[in-house]
């Protein structure tokens, strides 16, 4: 917590020689990484940098959209890349007007997904969208919790259709009935029919997902502004913990291990469920005796909605939820069980959690004029109306719909695999949707035809190369940002979603220009406190097991379903996040120290490095060189 | 009580015209049970009337509206004639006597809840105690003199006198010049604070509002080794402790080499500067239970008025080394919300457009 002179000056922002000689690296020159030759076959036209397009898109800024997207999107996983932007896009700009925002331009290069915005409306048209805005955003402000609700219902009510969508068999005949009674479209018609209505699902989920969404963040914005105004020094931190709620639906899944943890306790199974590994463990195991079958049937009961919970972010197909693969949740099982024995009764306080939001709001209240209650109490009820919408439309869409809509996509490629097209499963993702399309014509003829498709001839070494490039993708490490440094950076949902200040462009061109330190990181304080050990680096969803016990977690970002790995660490540190970030929340929730948003985290930290997290002060020091490498 | 010499528990802020400012405050917060070293004030009375006793009223004035506010060599030349008139001249018994009364009686209270031997002589602190509500043409005025470690009736009476003469400093007989004679007169009304000496090894000032931002949850303090004169004057660089008064918590520090100390003299008079020995120069000179029982004080100084304070305190430490906080003044922050504002213009456009917006969007949905 102490700061010497020394360390405040390096804090300061150095002077710039001249902003026209620094920029960042021009999108038409950044090359290909060797391997990865032919990499823009993958992504369709309109996602990406046109030679024809240069000097329009060269003389824009572009950032790197990490926080959703840090992987290598996958051919196919771009439906929900290019799904997510039509939705703000189309809120902002269509919908609701937002007078000063529209929105993002978007490309891929080297397979990483950028985005620039849509030059803010000139005065006169912020004007003419500002009367729509008011009419429009405030219907919503005013009927909230009933539109809410209904939101509510028409996204179970994708889930489920997404769920329950038919995929026909393929059989080799007709049913009977298709010929006495209703004389409809064959299978072969459903089939491709079937498969428009998932990509429509997956379209149409954004709409959903944006409908209340910036409305939420401007809402919430507004309390932030008049917070910072009022006292210039609070932390974001402090600003969330009096708006957000204490029972939020990501923390669910976790309350329902913890409840299935309890649970095998009270029915003397305990120990079996503890010594499981995996869900084959756990039927081989309890599959015998009544309360066995009882803990069973509590299992699955939990699985539906509560473990559609996926490993990552939701956005990519290969992260997976806890229903596809049940060993995190049933170790975290096991762990809540050995803490229950140790007197631990794994409840999380909630009447205290609450008690003590309130007593922090009553605090920043008693330092106000009685002039300035009103607004502050009118923008924290309007906060908190719209948070929990906020807050809580991640689990339903990122986690719950997509969960099932992976999943479907695979009981497409699981059909078009048993018609020879590829061996895997997953390899379905290594094509467009475009070409999913045309696989599914080529097999829809075949079998019509009552002959052999196409694709078995064409697909495996497409999908092989793919695999390849994919690779080679993967091993090059993006630059946060292309084109000209941004004249400034104000739009303030940018700077409140993505944590892109005009500090963090400077830290990002000083890396970029070799300035940046070595062993010393910065980002945004997550949650307080300072802690020390290993550090262990966590790229992908699938690396999470390595995680040890008092080792501290660095990742690219964290997904909510990392929730019980937090019982292990001792802090967190993240390449992205802004003030909403996933990381901080949960972090906060453990009382474990965190530092978000360093940008270079995990390109800096080695695992076994000792590092300090210090969680007051936002920064990150490695204390020794050494590896496990 | 006489009506020359008010003792600090009888006084509140109300008692200002007479009294000054800052044993007003002291009185203050006595009665609100703050901890405050006990002391008394000499009023304003007692420079009226000492300056009416004689001629010295008139003499003073014609020294004051004489000079030259544009020549320095005549701005000296009046000072040392005002000073030389207020040292020189006979004071009244009826006000020398109380003044000495009174010391005496607070020195033989002290030496006796004390314990220490020699009761007419405990250690005093004699300030100034400006009656004019603004700081800043006190500070013109010469209205801001202490003498520290003052010992004995007769070294009190002398330091009362200078601090009365102390209204005539070359830039105080400057600020005065253009004045009418009413105005002149009334600019230079003073009473005399008389405190017990805090025995100090730490000092400083707390601010219970930002002094950067004016964020009103945030506490402020900077301290420095020995009395609190160092801080005040800026000689040194002091330690700097950010809390929040949530907790309160402690936020950040910042360490600074603290070069310097004022402690008291050898020979138990007056005050000496010296140099702070290597070995305590860059440690922190409050511990965490020190800024949790200053903080905690300072929110109840800020409680009692209501509004921001920048508050001048000393920490004594028993034999046993339990810390003990002393008040010595308390003043309203009055810069806070101009600090505030300045602030608030980082606000960009595009920011509050939007929030302009959403504000208008969501008149009506009151929840």
């Amino acid at each position: 917590m102490t700061t010497t002179d020394s360390e405040l000056n390096e804090n300061s922002v150095p002077v710039q020689n001249g902003p026209q000689e620094r920029s960042f690296p021009d999108p038409y020159e950044i090359e290909t990484p060797e391997g990865a030759e032919g990499w823009e076959e993958m992504y369709a036209y309109h996602n990406r940098f046109l030679p024809t397009r240069r000097a329009e898109d060269s003389a824009k800024t572009w950032f790197r959209n990490s926080l959703h997207y840090p992987e290598v999107s996958y051919p196919f996983d771009q439906v929900t890349i290019d799904g997510a932007f039509t939705g703000t896009g189309v809120t902002n700009t269509r919908v609701f007007a937002l007078p000063p925002a529209k929105g993002l331009d978007v490309r891929v290069i080297n397979g990483y997904t950028y985005m620039s915005t849509i030059p803010s409306p000139d005065d006169e048209e912020q004007a003419r969208r500002a009367e729509e805005f008011g009419k429009r955003a405030g219907y919503y402000f005013e009927n909230w919790d009933t539109l809410y609700a209904e939101w509510e219902g028409r996204v179970t009510g994708a889930i489920r259709a997404v769920h329950e969508l038919e995929i026909p068999p393929l059989s080799e005949f007709e049913a009977i009935e298709r010929v006495t009674a209703d004389r409809g479209p064959s299978q072969g018609n459903l089939l491709l029919s079937a498969y428009h209505r998932l990509l429509e699902h997956g379209d149409q989920i954004w709409t959903l997902h944006s409908e209340f969404l910036n409305l939420g963040y401007a809402a919430y914005l507004q309390f932030l502004t008049l917070c910072k105004e009022h006292f210039p020094e609070i932390d974001d931190q402090t600003i969330s913990r009096m708006v957000s709620g204490v029972d939020v639906l990501l923390f669910r899944p976790d309350d329902e291990l913890r409840a299935l943890a309890r649970k095998a306790e009270e029915l003397g199974v305990g120990d079996l469920v503890q010594a499981a590994n995996n869900e084959e463990d756990l039927l081989s195991s309890l599959g015998d005796s009544e309360a066995g079958k009882a803990w069973l049937a509590s299992l699955d009961e939990s699985k539906d909605p509560w473990f559609n919970f996926s490993y990552g972010s939701g956005m990519y197909h290969s992260h997976r939820s806890w229903i596809d693969d049940l060993r995190l949740p049933i170790q975290a099982i096991g762990d809540y069980i050995v803490r229950l024995r140790g007197g631990d009764d794994l409840r999380r306080p909630l009447d205290k959690l609450q008690a003590e939001r309130d007593e922090l709001v009553e605090h920043y209240r008693s330092h106000l004029d009685e002039d300035d209650l009103p607004a502050f109490d009118a923008a924290l009820g309007l906060s908190r109306t719209v948070f929990p919408y906020v807050e809580n439309h991640n689990f339903y869409v990122e986690h719950w719909f997509l969960t099932n809509f992976w999943n479907k996509a695979r009981e497409f490629s699981t059909l078009l695999q048993t018609w020879g097209f590829w061996d895997d499963v997953e390899d379905i993702f290594f094509l467009r949707r475009a070409e999913v399309e045309e696989a599914i014509v080529d097999l829809q003829m075949a079998w019509a035809a009552g002959g052999k498709p196409q694709g078995g001839y064409h697909w495996p070494e497409i999908i092989k190369r793919r695999k390849e490039i994919y690779e080679a993708l993967s091993n090059w490490n993006p630059p946060p940002a292309l084109g000209p440094v941004p004249g400034e950076v104000n739009e303030p949902l940018t700077i409140m979603l993505w944590g892109i200040t005009p500090e963090t462009v400077e830290r990002w061109l000083t890396a970029q220009d070799g300035g940046s330190s070595r062993t010393h990181l910065t980002g945004f304080a997550g949650s307080p406190g300072i802690a020390e050990g290993r550090a262990r680096v966590v790229l992908r969803p699938d690396q999470l097991d390595t995680v040890q016990e008092g080792e501290i977690l660095v990742s690219p970002v964290t997904s909510p379903s990392w929730t019980p790995v937090f019982g292990r660490i001792r802090g967190a540190v993240s390449d992205i996040g802004g003030i909403m970030c996933h990381a901080a929340i949960v972090s906060r929730e453990y009382g474990l120290p965190a530092v978000v948003g360093t940008g270079f985290g995990t390109s800096t930290i080695k695992t076994g490095q000792l590092i300090r997290v210090d969680g007051d002060a936002g920064t990150v020091t490695i204390l020794d060189e050494s590896t496990d490498v | 009580m006489g009506k020359y010499t008010r003792k600090f528990n009888e006084l509140s802020s109300t008692d200002r015209p007479l009294v000054g400012g800052k044993c007003a405050s002291l009185g203050e917060m006595v009665q609100a049970g703050l901890p405050v070293p006990d002391g008394f004030a000499v009023t304003v009375d007692a420079y009226e009337d000492y300056r009416d006793a004689s001629d010295l009223r008139q003499q003073l004035l014609r020294i004051v509206l004489g000079a030259d506010a544009q020549n320095n060599d005549s701005l000296q030349q009046a000072h040392d004639e005002a000073v030389e008139l207020i040292l020189g001249r006979e004071l009244p018994p009826a006000i020398e006597q109380e003044i000495r009364e009174t010391y005496l009686e607070l020195s033989r209270q002290t030496a006796q809840r004390r314990g220490v031997g020699d009761a007419d002589r405990i250690p005093v602190a004699v300030r100034s105690s400006a009656t004019d509500e603004d700081g800043d043409a006190a500070s013109f005025a010469g209205q801001q003199e202490t003498y520290l470690w003052v010992v004995g009736e007769d070294d009190v009476i002398a330091k009362v006198r200078e601090c009365w003469a102390s209204l005539y400093t070359p830039q105080a007989i400057a600020y005065r010049s253009g004045m009418s004679a009413a105005e002149a007169s009334d600019a230079s009304k003073i009473a005399v604070a008389v405190q017990l000496m805090a025995h100090a090894d730490v000092a400083g000032v707390t601010f219970t509002v930002s002094p950067r931002t004016g964020d009103r949850s945030v506490i402020a303090i900077n301290a420095s080794w020995g009395l609190g004169q160092a801080v005040v004057s800026g000689e040194v660089t002091p330690d700097e402790y950010w809390l929040n008064k949530i907790g309160p918590t402690l936020t950040s520090t910042r360490i600074a080499s603290k070069a310097h100390e004022y402690v008291p003299a050898p020979g138990g008079v007056g005050v000496e500067l010296r140099d702070v020995e290597d070995s305590r120069r860059k440690v922190a000179c409050l511990s965490e239970p020190e800024l949790m029982q200053l903080a905690d004080i300072a929110l109840r100084v800020e409680k009692h008025y209501g509004c921001p304070q920048d508050i001048e305190w000393a920490l004594e430490h028993d034999a046993d080394g339990t810390p003990k906080v002393m008040l010595l003044q308390s003043r309203p922050e009055t810069n806070w919300k101009k600090r505030k504002e300045e602030k608030g213009k980082n606000t960009t456009k595009a920011t509050s457009n939007l929030l302009g917006f959403v504000t208008a969007a969501a008149k009506g949905s009151t929840k």
